[in-house]
């Protein structure tokens, strides 16, 4: 029966309550000690052959007969006004099909309607101006040349100090204050906490803006059969993408189906529609043909989202023996153009140490840049590379281990909400990776390995986040009349491995070698409605419904097999995908039940229970760097970042530590190499492309050491787990700073840390 | 991209003569060119295919030098045994340049050919001094990799790994075509661009680079080229140092020292090498030759780290030479 339930949903570091479906009784969760087969092993990629071999269809592949392609004409200037534009001389060109623009495209409000599909006023460089639509990519990049666009240069601003200037240009009529007012938190009196302390240190901490780089960049193909649509889109979140679309073309939802099986990265930046699945579907619709639009580099790095820049200050007081009396956090942070949500960076200290005086303040600010979207653990990243870098300054002021002082402050309940926690393995992942690093022994370490030039250097981090998942998401499993299962959910795989964890759970449940269990995924069409694949919250959300679903499935399929066999039902049981008369010891193919039954088909039903009230749901983790600093050339290399995480029950070993060693090098990359690079008197993005925009590569790897506290979670879900996405990436860049600054005997303040600032501050000496 | 013709030159006279018409471009292993064209930085609209020119793809050992063809791709020349023995310092060079994958594709040519990595130069949007526009971008603008000698209309530094180190060998050039012939000191061959010859060498338009020299007079393993980068591989430098030294017993004979990533091309520093000149090598004067060799730099807003970075891998490079000598 359905059940509407209200519950809190945490997602990318913020609370919402939301009424949901629940369908059936959920399952009690699996216990501690359960005994597995096949949950906690090491689980090669079900799909991993497709992967390896090309088979498998990302959306960059999917060629149609007659496709026809995209391409989008950007402002080259920071804000401007279309006055008029001539497409005349584009259409002319042969091969052109059609050119999109603002006077005759339909007028759709697009980003929370601060702007619109195609706008006339124009935001940053980068914005959409047109789309042409011709047979070849050559010749739509030939017509782009051809449109002639009479541009009234506006006033713009970059800074987002100068935007909150009075008389600044204003990005949106609405000004460029996001929500007109800062976010402000506080629990107790800031002002007696500082008048508490005995010690207080400073610091202002600046972080760039990091640009996704997905491997597979943003894009779409639409295609028309009558009156229904059929995008592929590079999504994280195929239902966000169809209702976007749906109501931009003002269509009935089941008219929009939107596909999706591999997907080369995300990260974040493909969590909503993008105006490429507008166009193209507006195109198709247009040429009655399909229209593939697919951004290049160039443009990826200019229009499908980063990671905002932060000017952060912060204030910390405490006791002489470590105990925190007081945290102020002002964080200014530069949203671009448009936004989803504020992006504000301070969520870690609210959240990660107990301290009863706190207060802080989000200032999120448009300015006439790339838009912001969420990258990764949006906020933690760089709201953790501040605080942290804070109590390590506060640890040497008072004369304590950093890691002693960040154990003095162990929050055993949540101090933002004084609940208690579901689990907390942050002391035990201290206490692990302080082992894995000999943390104890750095200094004699340190002494032991330095020189003249390479300086040694230890540095750690912690990690909060959430990553409960939640309902709802609902999933189906069907066994076939051959004795193969199959897991049907509208979720997608964005390249986590959903599909082979969630053929792990199905696999376990029905009592099946995986080998027999195939997950179908990522279309709107087919599945039943899940989430989006962000927040950490996939597994977490999608698995406990397959679990459920596989379990109704079994129970059919044992009375059905009951029936048919005429053996009690006490004396069958299933295993390794046969069933087993425990008595006789007989083994019987599943396939026997079904060849008396015409075909049937079991179809077994699950749901996502709701989250467990008054508990807070989180993720902890410590990570350990050593880094040598060459003080001749500036270069930072990490010899070794230890990692250990708590995220409830591993489900995959494997694909966990991929996970955290993918999640480590994005953050070392954050920490010392990747920055968006623009110049202040025209607001152009400098170094748009993979040789400029410096991904770490191979080389750049450090020893990586991975562990997992496996700490089946009894009340999050009925599986125990909790999401793995986004934690690992949260303290790389402050584990790797506080190391840094333990090399050099001095910190620097503003990432990355790169070369010219480390000579610069050697120099400076 | 832009559509082009695509001819295949059959000999070096052809390419010459294809050359000469306007609106043509060479094109050997393609690995700059292309990055150029899918840029629309620039749009030729005639490409003249190098690698069907048979004879110009050869690494020659002759008693007094080696002789390298200009379609010699880098990984030839870094895995040919006399290169490795006699040559270390242009085997180093060539294994931190790009990914083995470019270095594949990428020929000696147009390794030294190559267009500079200024990003105003390589912004679609910026029509900057060297791609004939009015000024260069860079003086006032993110000039954190840009130059610190020679500083002229255009501040972008030349890009080459090889060019620092076959000069530090005293490599020659040889060149077919119509405005430049014959052959040159490879040092020579690297200009700053002027207001009428806007790029960084002396070739012509229906110019062709085919074949460096690099004579026998340096002993082996006297060499070393040092790179600074922003991550571990597959970076143009920052700042490179070339350091060749011939030693006569302890003491250094003759010094060869040249920068890159610190002008529009590759900078040889003469003063510092003419202070080693029959010097036995300490810490001491290591760092002062280091010194030497960027008394004469001028740091823009971004780009101050510069000069101790080139100063810091002059001393590293003689201090590391003089490791391997003993």
């Amino acid at each position: 029966m359905a059940r509407v339930v209200k519950t809190q949903v945490e997602f990318e570091g913020r609370f919402y309550d939301e009424y949901v479906v629940i369908e059936g009784e959920d399952l009690p969760a699996w216990r501690a000690d359960e005994k597995f087969s096949i949950v906690g092993q090491s689980q090669t990629r079900i799909d991993g052959v497709e992967r390896v071999t090309g088979a498998a269809k990302f959306t960059h592949d999917i060629q149609l007969p007659g496709m026809l392609y995209g391409k989008i004409l950007r402002s080259p200037h920071p804000h401007a006004r279309i006055k008029s534009i001539d497409t005349k001389r584009a259409e002319r060109l042969p091969g052109v099909r059609a050119v999109l623009h603002y006077q005759n495209a339909p007028k759709i409000p697009w980003r929370m309607g601060l702007t619109l599909l195609f706008d006339q006023t124009l935001r940053y460089a980068g914005d959409e101006v047109a789309c042409v639509i011709a047979d070849d990519e050559e010749i739509c990049e030939d017509a782009l040349d051809l449109i002639e666009v009479n541009y009234e240069v506006l006033p713009f601003v970059l800074d987002p100090v100068k935007a909150l200037e009075p008389g600044a240009p204003k990005v949106h009529d609405s000004g460029n204050l996001f929500q007109g007012a800062p976010e402000i938190y506080e629990r107790g009196e800031i002002e007696k906490g500082f008048a508490e302390a005995d010690v207080i240190v400073e610091g202002t901490f600046r972080t760039q803006v990091a640009l996704h780089n997905c491997m597979e960049t943003h894009g779409s193909v639409a295609t028309w059969e009558g009156e229904s649509l059929t995008i592929w889109d590079s999504t994280q979140h195929i239902f966000g993408v169809r209702d976007t679309v749906a109501q931009a073309l003002k269509l009935p939802k089941h008219k929009v189906r939107v596909r999706k099986q591999y997907m080369g990265g995300g990260f974040g930046s493909k969590n909503s529609a993008g105006k490429y699945a507008v166009m193209a579907a507006l195109a198709a619709k247009m040429t009655g043909r399909p229209v593939r639009v697919v951004l290049d580099r160039h443009e990826e790095n200019l229009a499908a989202g980063n990671r905002p820049s932060s000017i952060q200050t912060l204030k910390v007081g405490a006791k002489r023996d470590g105990a925190l009396t007081a945290i102020y956090h002002k964080s200014i942070v530069n949203l671009g153009a448009y936004t989803a949500w504020g992006g504000g960076t301070t969520g870690p200290t609210r959240r990660l140490y107990v301290c009863p005086h706190i207060k802080t303040e989000d200032v999120c600010v448009f300015t006439n840049l790339g838009p912001f979207s969420a990258f990764r653990a949006p906020g933690y990243v760089e709201g953790t590379f501040a605080l942290e870098s804070m109590i390590d300054e506060l640890a040497q002021k008072l004369n304590l281990d950093s890691l002693e002082l960040r154990l003095r402050n162990y929050a055993e309940i949540d101090p933002a909400t004084g609940w208690p926690y579901t689990t907390k393995g942050l002391r035990q992942a201290y206490h692990r990776g302080a082992t894995l690093i000999d943390w104890q022994k750095r200094t004699a370490l340190k002494e032991k390995d330095s020189t003249d030039t390479k300086k040694i250097g230890f540095g750690m981090a912690s990690q909060i986040w959430g990553g409960s998942g939640g309902p709802p998401a609902y999933a189906l499993v069907k066994i076939n009349p051959d004795g193969t299962a199959v897991v049907i959910t509208g979720t997608q795989d964005i390249g986590t491995g959903t599909k082979t964890a969630l053929a792990q759970v199905a696999a376990e449940t029905l009592h099946f070698p995986i080998s027999l269990v195939k997950v179908e995924l990522g279309d709107t069409q087919l599945g039943v409605y899940s989430p989006l694949s962000a927040g950490s919250m996939t597994l977490a959300s999608v698995g406990p419904a397959v679990r459920v679903a596989a379990e109704d499935a079994r129970k059919q399929l044992m009375d059905v097999a009951s029936q048919t066999l005429e053996m009690p039902l006490d004396e069958l049981e299933i295993d390794r995908g046969e069933f087993l008369n425990t008595r006789t010891r007989e083994r019987i193919a599943i396939k026997t039940i079904f060849e008396k039954l015409q075909n049937f088909m079991i179809i077994g039903r699950g749901a996502r229970g709701p989250n467990p009230e008054k508990k807070s749901v989180n993720t902890f983790g410590a990570q350990f760097a050593q880094v040598e600093v060459d003080t001749e050339t500036g270069r930072v290399s990490v010899q070794k970042i230890v990692a250990v995480h708590e995220s409830g029950r591993v489900i995959n070993p494997l694909a966990i530590s991929s996970q955290l060693e993918g999640g480590i090098i994005q953050g070392l990359g954050f920490a010392l190499t990747e920055q968006r690079i623009v110049d202040e008197r025209f607001g152009l993005v400098l170094n748009g492309n993979l040789e400029m925009y410096k991904v770490p590569t191979a080389q750049d790897v450090p020893e990586i050491i991975t562990e997992m506290i496996d700490m089946p979670d009894p009340e999050v879900n009925n599986l125990g787990v909790k999401g793995v996405g986004e934690p690992p990436i949260i303290p790389t860049a402050g584990a790797i700073a506080n190391a840094v600054a333990d090399a050099l005997g001095r910190r620097i303040c503003e990432l990355p840390l790169t070369p010219d600032r480390i000579l610069k501050a050697l120099e400076s000496q | 991209m832009k559509n082009f013709q695509y001819v295949n030159a059959p000999d070096v006279e052809d390419a010459v003569s294809l050359l000469q018409e306007p609106g043509t471009k060479a094109v050997a292993g393609g690995t700059d060119l292309l990055t150029e064209l899918k840029e629309r930085i620039k749009m030729p609209e005639i490409l003249v295919n190098l690698k069907t020119i048979s004879d110009m793809k050869y690494i020659r050992e002759e008693k007094d030098d080696l002789r390298i063809g200009a379609l010699a791709t880098l990984s030839e020349i870094e895995l040919h045994r006399m290169v490795r023995e006699r040559f270390p310092i242009l085997k180093e060079a060539i294994s931190v340049t790009a990914t083995p994958q470019l270095r594949n594709a990428a020929t000696l040519g147009g390794n030294l050919c190559q267009s500079v990595r200024c990003w105003y130069y390589r912004h679609p949007d910026v029509k900057c001094w060297l791609k004939d526009g009015d000024m260069c971008y860079a003086e006032d603008g993110v000039n954190s990799r840009h130059a610190i000698f020679g500083n002229s209309t255009c501040i972008a530094v030349h890009p080459s790994d090889l060019a620092p180190a076959l000069i530090a060998l005293d490599a020659r050039i040889r060149i077919a075509g119509s405005e430049v012939e014959g052959e040159l000191l490879l040092e020579e061959f690297f200009t700053l661009p002027t207001e009428t010859h806007r790029q960084s060498t002396l070739l012509g338009a229906a110019d062709l680079v085919t074949e460096v020299i690099i004579p026998h007079r340096f002993g082996p393993s006297n060499g070393v080229y040092l790179k600074a980068m922003e991550r571990a591989t597959w970076s143009f430098m920052l700042v490179s140092a070339a350091v060749q030294l011939e030693w006569k017993g302890d003491r250094v004979r003759e010094a060869r020292i040249v920068l890159g990533g610190v002008a529009g091309k590759p900078w040889r520093v003469r003063e510092a090498e003419a202070m080693l000149q029959g010097q036995t090598l300490s810490e001491g004067l290591a760092q002062s030759v280091g010194e030497a060799a960027v008394a004469n730099a001028k740091a823009l807003k971004h780009n101050a780290y510069k000069i101790p970075l080139a100063r810091n891998l002059v001393k590293r490079g003689l201090l590391e030479l003089t490791r391997r000598k003993a």
